[in-house]
């Protein structure tokens, strides 16, 4: 059965490349702009893998994915973000929120092993 | 192989069939001549039996008259005399068949006319016999015998039946080697087309066998070709799908690249414009490369009145004689960070602002290649200078 992955970004252009690259690896995607849908979805269609983007549009990304955690507590989240962080930081404080955190510049090919990693867990 | 061969081939065998053709033919054909000349010899030879029937009819009746009368003479019964004269007819009887059965052939009608005119005599001797034995026996046998000695005898119409049947035994013999030869001549050509048709349908059979295996090969060399090149398809489909595939997700990592690059570009961007200190990226030589927008808005000048000009027309620090910010740029030089220097900064119309200056080195690995200057303001009055 195919895997189901959410993505939650306010662009377009992310949202687009980001389904089209993982469902050409054989992945179900659904890619959605803001948290409120994220959080409505999610109880309709449950997703094995949540990316999200730190800076929403009407919302912060950490504050949706505490949310969510309320309603999928072991699902893995990848946190892809234009905003660096240090690796101390990661670990000491997003490191409790998130499953990983990639920045956006991150190549798709690394993005993909950290998809599968998550998702073979 | 060309296709010409197959057409070739079919000429061959149609050739061939038509010659078994000409030769079963030519055998019944033959077959059927020296049939219907058997059947004409075999009408022949029941036509001379038939000769010889009747002319042992007239020795036979002949016989039976002279029998008939001899005793008809010793005993005067009027039934040997009936029977006399029924031998009589049946004589004229077989000479009148025996004449109508050789009047086609003339030497033999010659025979049977000879033999008529000897039965003839022999009748009309009969007929006087009895005519003397009508009135005086003796007289009667008189006659009789003196006839015999001068006319013809039975003896003689034996002769002349025996010449003549002798012949007609000779062409029979003749008629029946002819015959024999016939029947050869039908076996040897009916056995003849018989072999011929065989070797014949032999080679035309080899022919067939030849083009067939040829075609097999043509089929297995054609299929082995197709298998080939069907490989080699796949094998190029295969690789053109990688290919391709490989491609789309190259092309797909640099579209990802690209608007991530694009992406950072963006958030640095907006991050460096929100900055409410004023900033300038300097070059190595502390000449202004780049302004955030909060220097445009306190020192009124456009950015293309500041890129490209050193710091120091713009920027002094708080006792610095040479006005050319020394301490900076010697801190830039050795990498190292300035800190707190009291400064101002100068507007468009020359009155000067208040600002804290620091000074931060950029390094691209271990080389500065620039740096950052910002200024705090320390105190501006907006309303003032508008």
């Amino acid at each position: 059965m195919q895997k189901h992955i959410l993505i939650v970004d306010d662009e377009v252009e992310i949202r687009d490349l980001l389904e089209l690259f993982l469902s050409s690896q054989g992945y179900r995607v659904t890619t959605l702009e803001g948290a409120d849908e994220a959080l409505r979805v999610v109880h309709s269609d449950r997703p094995d893998l949540i990316i999200s983007d730190l800076q929403l549009e009407e919302s912060d990304g950490l504050a949706m994915i505490e949310k969510l955690k309320v309603t999928l507590p072991d699902t893995p989240v990848i946190l892809l973000t234009g905003v660096l962080f240090d690796a101390q930081v990661f670990r000491e404080t997003l490191s409790k929120k998130v499953s990983a955190y990639l920045m956006k510049t991150t190549p798709l090919a690394k993005i993909k092993a950290e998809v599968e990693r998550l998702l073979a867990v | 192989m060309s296709p010409s061969v197959p057409d070739r081939t079919l000429r061959r065998v149609l050739i061939f069939f038509a010659a078994i053709a000409a030769v079963l033919v030519a055998a019944v054909v033959v077959a059927v001549r020296n049939i219907n000349r058997a059947e004409r010899g075999a009408d022949w030879v029941n036509h001379t039996h038939a000769v010889i029937l009747e002319i042992d009819g007239v020795l036979a009746s002949t016989h039976a008259s002279d029998s008939a009368l001899r005793t008809f003479l010793m005993t005067n019964d009027p039934r040997d005399q009936a029977a006399g004269r029924e031998a009589l007819g049946a004589l004229g009887e077989h000479l009148s068949i025996a004449k109508a059965l050789t009047r086609d052939e003339p030497a033999q009608l010659t025979e049977v006319l000879r033999l008529e005119t000897l039965a003839n005599q022999r009748i009309d001797i009969m007929q006087r016999v009895l005519a003397a034995s009508r009135t005086d026996q003796t007289e009667a046998v008189r006659t009789l015998t003196a006839a015999d000695a001068t006319t013809a005898t039975v003896s003689e119409i034996r002769r002349a039946v025996e010449k003549l049947k002798a012949e007609e035994m000779a062409l029979l013999a003749e008629r029946d080697t002819a015959a024999y030869l016939q029947a050869q001549t039908t076996r040897w050509t009916v056995w003849l087309g018989v072999a011929l048709d065989g070797l014949l349908l032999i080679g035309a059979a080899w022919l067939i066998r030849d083009d067939l295996r040829a075609r097999r090969l043509a089929a297995a060399a054609l299929a082995e070709a197709n298998t080939r090149l069907e490989l080699r398809v796949r094998e190029r489909t295969a690789d053109l799908v990688a290919t391709n595939e490989k491609l789309a997700a190259e092309n797909l990592e640099q579209r990802w690249a690209h608007q991530a690059a694009e992406h950072q570009l963006r958030y640095y961007q907006n991050v460096f414009n929100a900055l409410n200190d004023l900033v300038f990226i300097v070059t190595k030589a502390l000449n202004v490369s780049r302004v955030n927008p909060a220097v445009v808005t306190v020192t009124r000048r456009e950015p293309s009145a500041l890129i490209d000009q050193p710091l120091a027309q713009f920027v002094q620090l708080a006792g610095d004689p040479t006005g050319k910010l020394d301490p900076v740029a010697r801190a830039l030089r050795e990498g190292r960070e300035l800190r707190g220097q009291m400064a101002s900064i100068s507007d468009a119309h020359g009155r000067p602002v208040a600002v804290r200056l620091t000074l931060f080195p950029v390094r691209d690995r271990d080389k500065v290649v620039g740096g950052v200057v910002v200024l705090e303001v320390l105190a501006f009055d907006q309303t003032s200078t508008v």
